[in-house]
């Protein structure tokens, strides 16, 4: 086998880098409503194809103002999961894991109709702003500027996302609900508030992914079911829970796709799901998540 | 004897002979019923829409010209969700509940042999539109009712190995889905490739799956190997996510747009859906192009009256690709039935073998040894062109597959 140049594996690292942060920016909302309100949420992937739909819909009425679009679908996102919070998921969140899978992919299967009634089923494409189709050039590295403002967007959440848990009394507050919530509520805390905001900001963080990816991919039916699975392995291989967790798992999926295509491109998937197999045999809780205390 | 007894027998014959009688004139104005299962929904309802559209069209036509054998025509379409499984049901559901005479249909080449099967166990005439995989045909797969009206992959493949022969490049990459449409066309492709220019070097393959959503490491991945040139099998949808993604890394201009792509990439809704963002100057397929301009003048008016015909059914000025299809399928349906006189299968097929269809893209042949049409594409290059909003394909060629179909 020839073995790729150096240049060859910068550019895969930096490949793997965009598919990381991308797949970040999804997973820690998933991860921050199960480590907060213990929900398995196997709908996150349906926030994040309505953030994708969202801002295809604003660019359209905004006539192409795409930042505004992005920041309207996420909010839109957000709003909407702290409707649909109130009205069905807070049914669930003492209920067992398995009536958590079946109610939340029910809710795949009603969102999913319901997005190809209102947009159909053709495809829908958003173009990235003129001042982002361009890319930087390091040697053989190609970086398309957009893919660089991901990164950074992502990087930027991570950091204002940890620094929120651990500066402010809200981070403090949400920290604590995850530990012991009774506690809590008996500290005179509206634990139900708190709930309904940690799961209305997961879903502005899915929905800002999906607008942010819309204009990578294209805007079809089935984007939801297509990232849940690998939302899933992120989350077991980092600690279902866990933010760095998370982070961290997030780029080893990137990471790991990314050279596997290299190295073994018959095996895109197989070495992601390989190593997913060995966390749940070795370390079960994942790598930095801590073990069920319930 | 008794008398009553006779006369009551005599009228009840008589009655009987009435009753067969009004029946045979019944079945007579009684439609000719064809299943059409095909995708309507989900991401590949957008070819399986203009489809049904084309094979409704030539229904028309022959409905307003007295139907065939004086039976008008009539489709029972039926959506397959894009599911293998779910084709297997409606079909069966056409043909126990709605009794069709027929089944004219199915996108994928995962739905097209699924198909197959139930036509064989219902001794039904099927003929497939567009699954291209050659397991469809194959000699341990084939049976006597199952025809394909669509190109396969063993056509598709050699087809764009004439065209790359003819390029000034020695390092070839190739990338394809992961199932079995991309895996025997690139099959197919290599295969011929290596005959026609055994100077070729393959220097990466890479596997995608179906409805990946990001391609970038496949993409710099495959930059990494240093390919001159590249042979695609992006399909069904997803040409759009990988050219965007592909163009935002610089990939078409790393080999000089020395790009050919399968699966329809040079198809009016590609075209469409991508507009400025779609690679200019490479190389792509499809069906059927609105302002292709055939070289024979009767092709050239046959083609021409029914893009105009079609434009006006659809009422679009720039009418989609996938509708000749469904066109071209029912047309060897009804001239099959009319060649054999008959709805029955067993003569509609015998009348199917061998059977030559003067279509709007020129004459096809039904070959009697694999049940395959000589089904060829247009080829041809992206251009931007004055008048149009999006890029179309220049130079367009029918590749004609009679040379290379064995």
């Amino acid at each position: 086998m020839e073995l790729p140049s150096l240049s060859a594996i910068g550019a895969q690292a930096v490949s793997g880098l965009t598919t990381a942060m991308l797949l970040f920016l999804v997973a820690s909302g998933l991860s921050l409503i199960f480590g907060v309100l213990r929900l398995l949420n196997f709908a996150h992937g349906s926030f994040y194809m309505l953030g994708a739909y969202f801002a295809w819909q604003f660019n359209t009425w905004l006539q192409g103002s795409f930042w505004l679009s992005v920041l309207f679908a996420a909010i839109a996102t957000g709003v909407l999961g702290a409707l649909l919070e109130r009205v069905l998921f807070r049914k669930f969140y003492d209920r067992p894991e398995l009536m958590q899978l079946l109610f939340t992919y029910s809710i795949v299967l009603i969102v999913s109709d319901v997005v190809k009634y209102i947009w159909g089923t053709q495809q829908l494409g958003i173009r990235r702003p003129e001042m982002l189709s361009h890319s930087f050039k390091f040697g053989e590295i190609v970086l398309p500027s957009y893919n660089l403002v991901i990164i950074v967007i992502s990087l930027a959440i991570a950091v204002g996302i940890w620094l929120l848990l651990q500066g402010t009394r809200l981070g403090k507050m949400v920290r604590a609900a995850a530990f012991d919530r009774e506690m809590l509520s008996m500290l005179g805390v509206d634990v139900r508030m708190l709930y309904l905001l940690v799961f209305s900001a997961g879903c502005f963080l899915a929905g800002l992914a999906g607008a942010l990816v819309a204009p990578m991919s294209a805007v079809v039916p089935g984007m939801d079911a297509d990232i849940i699975i690998s939302l899933f392995i992120i989350v077991v291989i980092g600690g279902l829970g866990s933010f760095w967790g998370t982070f961290l798992g997030s780029i080893i999926y990137g990471m790991v796709f990314s050279f596997g295509i290299l190295f073994i491109p018959q095996f895109s998937l197989f070495a992601v799901a390989l190593i997913m197999v060995v966390i749940l045999i070795v370390k079960p809780e994942g790598l930095l998540g801590r073990e069920n205390t319930r | 004897m008794d008398t009553t007894f006779m006369q009551l027998k005599r009228v009840q014959l008589l009655l009987g002979l009435l009753g067969t009688l009004a029946a045979s004139i019944a079945s007579a104005q009684e439609p000719i019923r064809v299943g059409f299962p095909m995708i309507l929904s989900g991401a590949g309802g957008q070819f399986g829409a203009p489809i049904l559209k084309g094979a409704q069209m030539y229904v028309d036509e022959i409905n307003a010209t007295g139907g065939v054998l004086g039976r008008k025509i009539e489709l029972v379409p039926r959506d397959t969700k894009s599911r293998p499984d779910e084709a297997v049901r409606v079909a069966r559901e056409l043909v126990l509940r709605e009794n069709v005479d027929f089944l004219v249909g199915t996108f994928t080449s995962g739905e097209g042999p699924a198909v197959s099967g139930i036509a064989k166990e219902a001794k039904k005439v099927f003929i497939a539109v567009a699954p291209k995989t050659d397991r469809l045909t194959a000699p341990d797969a084939i049976h006597p009712y199952v025809f394909r009206a669509a190109a396969n992959t063993t056509t598709e493949g050699r087809a764009a190995a004439t065209i790359v022969a003819k390029w000034n490049i020695k390092r070839l990459a190739t990338i394809a889905p992961d199932f079995a449409y991309g895996r025997d066309a690139t099959a197919s492709f290599v295969a011929h490739i290596k005959k026609l220019r055994p100077d070729i070097e393959i220097v990466d393959q890479q596997w995608p799956k179906l409805n990946e959503s990001d391609y970038t490491p496949f993409i710099t991945a495959q930059l990494g190997k240093k390919p001159e040139a590249v042979f695609s099998v992006i399909c069904c949808g997803n040409f759009d996510s990988f050219a965007r993604q592909a163009g935002a890394q610089g990939y078409f201009k790393s080999i000089g747009n020395n790009f050919i792509g399968l699966g329809e990439a040079g198809s009016i809704e590609a075209l469409r859906a991508l507009g400025g963002e779609y690679p200019i100057g490479v190389y792509g397929n499809t069906y059927d192009a609105f302002y292709w301009k055939p070289k024979d003048s009767e092709v050239a008016r046959l083609h021409a009256a029914f893009t105009k015909r079609l434009s006006t059914a659809l009422k679009d000025d720039t009418p989609p690709s996938w509708a000749v299809q469904g066109y071209i399928s029912m047309q060897f349906l009804v001239e099959g039935i009319k060649k054999a006189n008959s709805i029955d299968s067993d003569k509609v097929s015998t009348a199917l073998k061998g059977l030559e269809i003067v279509s709007p893209q020129g004459k096809i042949t039904m070959r009697a040894k694999d049940q395959q049409a000589t089904r060829g594409m247009l080829w041809g290059k992206a251009t931007k062109r004055d008048g149009y909003a999006f890029p179309i394909l220049d130079g367009v060629e029918l590749i004609d597959p009679t040379g290379f179909m064995d």
